[in-house]
């Protein structure tokens, strides 16, 4: 058995070193650079998107797909991860060169998405789509529509009419005065919290808004402003209704929901699929009919309402089938019959004139009320624009809940806060 | 033909398995810790030689709350279950029906991620089963010194099963006539613990115990699911907040860095586990 020679020894040695270097070699640039490689003219492209990863969309989406492909002779590979592994894995993907054709991205991923250099300009696609001037807005970074809109809506306030009438209040609240008003008096109510804002680290970022509302910009320039007086001032009111029970403790958007879902919730914040998730997840299935989106109260009357931009973008990864990759993109977010067939199945409201004038969604009662009392004022976080942008929203999230918890005053959390966030704006 | 020399023969074949190691450990873990000498992004191309500039920046400020975490946290969920483990494995070697061991065993079959979510609802300050069975309304997950003892908890129901079986093993395997010998003696059954059992079980418990903290201190499920490392970075310890770093802030150069400082820390660790091994 020991009879090899020392050559056969060596050579077995060597071809293990190859393999070696083989697999370093197959490994990522350990810098991310890489120019993209194939031939943009190849008819055959992925589709990378969560929303097929989703039961309540899947079939939808797949729909556009199929009709895509069938109408233009094209070839299409979907991949898909769920919403919360989406990003980590797109990024790995596209950082290794492993990513081609169409991606579906969330505005708030744009920026650091960017940042790699890899996603192509549809400024001329766009061009030719009808979109409307906000949507397209949101898949613009550095002067680039590097993003096709494929729905453009809002993250806003969400009220049960049933609620607000047990507890005797009257009419939506406007300002922030009349908003405290309502709350103190739904706590009333036995089981009921009041406002089922965020509280848990994860979606603190739910308070940038009302920063805003109560005078902060966020970012000044370069500058941020979070730690400014506003935006104190705004902590110190998300504390005392923390402290009071008008808010509770634990909350993320997922327990948001469930609580909103079970009529235990007076208020909460949600973006526009709100709907279709609280009627699969409630026991009172009129619960819908008493949903009323509101606009956020204002801190005092003639401010504009605050409300956070949100919706999704069709993007092309530069490379192999970026050309056929592109037309795709252009025909599943502006085609009106396709777009508005896709709001009949899923309620994502679309983002070009056309498909908006579309009878499906302009007899909605629910989604233009929607846009007339949130969209229509909402703006986009201004830390989306640095690659660092989740770092920087867990950084102020993670101080505003050393507020809570009573760690730290709102004045030296959110200086803190201000202090690491400067360090990530890159 | 030359032939090989039992020692050329033995590299021969250890040939593949070294090559692999280097493939998949040792270059990705060379190429981790020299990445903590750069700034350097996820998501942004290129990177920056910026020496131990990382490395001050964590032992500057981040690094010290998250080690007080990982211990704090690793300490706990290590010698709960231990002595859990252990009184558990001395109540069934002693004669408690042997059902309960198959019983007792249950939380350790499920998974690790399936047990956080089932504690996640039980801890749940608006719906969960322990404020309405205590008829409180605590925020368990949102307060930082209930979180940590929540997640210790957890961690507690998930690894004491593991350990009551080891050391029921190292009991099984004590002589009896040990303990009969020292009762004729007129030994009380704390004395023949002390004396006889403890003893027999020191090798044993040590390796359990440092097993246990090993995997502990590195542990990541548990408390990714119930606190994501919150409330206020109270739960943050060194695998969440490696994962934070990476994967949030795409910073790959500072959790690189901190992954390196952990490393460290664990090869202590490590050390001790081969000292106490070869014994």
């Amino acid at each position: 058995m020991n009879t090899l020679n020392r050559r056969d020894a060596l050579r077995l040695l060597g071809l293990s070193t190859l393999g070696v270097a083989a697999l370093a070699a197959c490994a990522p640039d350990a810098s991310g650079g890489g120019a993209p490689q194939g031939d943009t003219a190849a008819k055959t492209f992925g589709f990378t998107s969560w929303s097929l990863n989703e039961e309540a969309q899947k079939a939808a989406v797949q729909a556009i797909v199929d009709d895509y492909a069938k109408k233009n002779g094209v070839t299409i590979t979907p991949t898909s991860f769920p919403y919360n592994e989406y990003l980590n894995q797109v990024t790995l993907k596209l950082r290794g060169n492993q990513l081609t054709g169409a991606i579906q991205l969330d505005v708030a991923w744009l920026g650091a998405m960017a940042a790699m250099g890899k996603l192509r300009d549809l400024g001329p696609v766009a061009g030719k789509g009808g979109y409307t001037d906000v949507a397209l807005a949101s898949g613009q970074v550095g002067g680039k529509q590097l993003g096709l809109p494929w729905t453009t809506g809002s993250i806003g306030l969400i009220a049960n009419t049933e609620l607000l009438e047990k507890a005797g209040v009257d009419g939506m609240p406007a300002t922030v005065e009349e908003f405290e008003a309502a709350l103190r008096k739904i706590a009333k109510l036995d089981g009921v919290v009041p406002y089922a804002a965020a509280t848990k680290a994860a979606q603190l970022k739910d308070i940038l808004p009302w920063m805003r509302t109560f005078g902060s910009p966020l970012l000044d320039g370069e500058e941020i402003t979070v730690g400014d007086e506003p935006s104190v001032a705004a902590v110190e009111w998300y504390k005392k209704l923390f402290d009071a029970k008008l808010i509770a403790p634990d909350v993320d958007r997922f327990d948001a929901r469930a609580l909103f879902a079970q009529g235990k919730a007076a208020f909460y914040d949600d973006a526009i699929i709100a709907r279709g998730v609280v009627e699969s997840q409630a026991p009172d299935k009129t619960l819908t009919t008493k949903m009323a989106p509101l606009a956020r109260p204002v801190l005092k009357a003639g401010d504009t309402p605050q409300a956070l931009l949100w919706g999704h973008v069709i993007a092309v990864v530069e490379g192999e089938g970026a050309d056929a990759a592109a037309e795709f993109a252009s025909f599943a977010t502006s085609d009106t019959a396709t777009v508005a067939s896709f709001f009949e199945k899923v309620k994502l409201p679309p983002t070009t004139t056309a498909g908006l004038a579309d009878p499906k969604v302009a007899g909605d009662t629910f989604t233009t009320e929607w846009t007339e009392k949130i969209t229509k004022t909402a703006s986009a976080n201004p830390f989306w624009r640095y690659a660092g942008y989740a770092q920087i929203e867990t950084a102020i999230a993670e101080q505003v809940q050393a507020v809570l918890v009573g760690d730290a005053s709102a004045k030296d959390a959110l200086a803190k806060a201000a202090e690491t966030a400067k360090g990530l704006q890159k | 033909m030359r032939k090989l020399s039992d020692g050329q023969f033995a590299w021969l074949l250890m040939a593949p398995g070294v090559a692999l190691f280097l493939a998949i450990i040792a270059y990705p873990l060379l190429s981790a810790l020299v990445t903590g000498f750069f700034e350097q992004s996820l998501v942004r191309p290129g990177r920056e030689f910026v020496g131990l500039a990382n490395y001050a920046d964590l032992l500057g400020g981040d690094f010290w709350p998250v080690l007080r975490n990982t211990l704090v946290f690793t300490l706990g969920a290590t010698v709960i279950p231990f002595v859990l483990g252990y009184a558990l494995a001395l109540a069934l070697n002693a004669g408690l029906p042997g059902f309960l061991r198959g019983l007792f065993l249950f939380p350790w079959v499920i998974p690790g991620v399936v047990v956080s979510f089932l504690w996640l609802w039980i801890f749940n300050a608006n719906y969960g089963v322990l404020n309405g069975v205590l008829g409180t309304q605590i925020s368990w997950l949102g307060q930082p010194g209930t979180a940590m003892a929540a997640v210790i908890i957890t961690k507690t129901w998930a690894s004491f099963p593991w350990m009551m079986v080891m050391l029921l093993a190292g009991l099984q395997t004590m002589p009896k006539e040990l303990h009969e010998a020292a009762a004729v003696d007129g030994a009380g059954a704390i004395r023949r613990f002390r004396s006889v059992t403890v003893p027999h079980m020191k090798g044993i418990a040590a390796i359990v115990f440092l097993l246990e903290f090993i995997w502990n201190f590195q542990h990541f499920d548990t408390i990714y699911v119930l606190t994501g490392g919150g409330p206020a970075g109270a739960t943050k310890t060194f695998a969440v907040a490696v994962y934070d770093t990476a994967f949030k802030g795409f910073d790959l150069g500072h959790a690189t860095a901190l992954g390196g400082l952990w490393m460290l820390l664990l090869l202590v660790l490590m050390v001790f586990y081969l000292r106490k091994e070869a014994k």
